[in-house]
């Protein structure tokens, strides 16, 4: 029983993490296009919100209940919290082009 | 293949279940009540297991980890809405249109935050929640920046 309820979670944990990246992938692909098309603030926004989604993917895999790339998390960490600040510092950069 | 089949079944209820809250655009069950109910059942469900002879820690694991995989499942269903969203407001609504595209951006920031602050509470990594908190607080500045930037660059430029 203890056994079989392992497994389970493990299973349920691995497939649900697997369908979560998949929709973030998704997701990433929409940010592409919105970073592609568009004046210089649309493309920013593109590019900050696909660095949200790569830093969840890659934070995602870098866990050892998953596929425990563990390099992937300094990555991950750097695109979250770079990405962040870089938007809020180039947003104010194109506002004062004015 | 009976994990396999319960793995379909639970995420499947999830992902209906969070898709038709957002086509209803509001809870079905008021969050204040179902959160408390939940947080009971995987309690109950962890003294059930610890009762019928699983080691209580591991109980506790199994318990929060399939948890954490339905906080997972019910991140998809807003990520496909997002999706679904970005690729169909195009240039054609108008330049007020950023400011939609703003809020789906948003949209999509918030369902990764949330995602990694609780699967890192129920899977016990701190780092993963510490990281997740961190962009949840930066969200707000950086979706206010661009539409900031954005009205003063371009939209007040069209309107005079």
């Amino acid at each position: 029983m203890s056994d079989f309820l392992v497994t389970l979670a493990g299973t349920a944990f691995f497939w649900s993490a697997l369908i979560f990246l998949v929709a973030l992938t998704l997701a990433g692909l929409g940010c592409i296009r919105l970073a592609l098309k568009g004046e210089a603030i649309t493309s920013l926004m593109g590019v900050s919100c696909f660095t949200t989604i790569a830093g969840a993917g890659l934070y995602l895999i870098s866990l050892p209940e998953l596929f425990n790339v563990g390099f992937a998390r300094d990555t991950a960490i750097a695109l979250l919290v770079f990405g962040g600040v870089g938007t809020i510092v180039f947003a104010r950069i194109f506002r004062t082009e004015e | 293949m009976l994990e396999e089949i319960f793995v379909a079944v639970y995420g499947a209820i999830v992902i209906a279940y969070v898709a038709l809250n957002i086509r209803k655009g509001s809870f079905i069950f008021d969050a204040s009540k179902s959160i408390p109910i939940l947080i009971f059942v995987f309690v109950l469900a962890s003294v059930a297991l610890a009762l019928m002879g699983t080691p209580p820690a591991e109980a506790l694991e199994v318990v929060m980890k399939i948890g954490a995989a339905g906080i997972l499942f019910a991140g998809v269903a807003p990520m496909i809405a997002a999706t679904v969203g970005l690729f169909r407001f195009n240039d054609e609504h108008g330049p007020s249109i950023f400011y939609a595209r703003n809020h789906i951006t948003g949209v999509i920031d918030v369902t990764a935050s949330l995602v990694m602050i609780f699967v890192g509470i129920l899977i016990l990594r701190i780092d993963l929640v510490a990281v997740g908190f961190f962009f949840f607080l930066l969200i707000p500045f950086s979706g206010n920046a661009l539409a900031n930037a954005y009205y003063y660059t371009y939209h007040r430029r069209l309107e005079k």
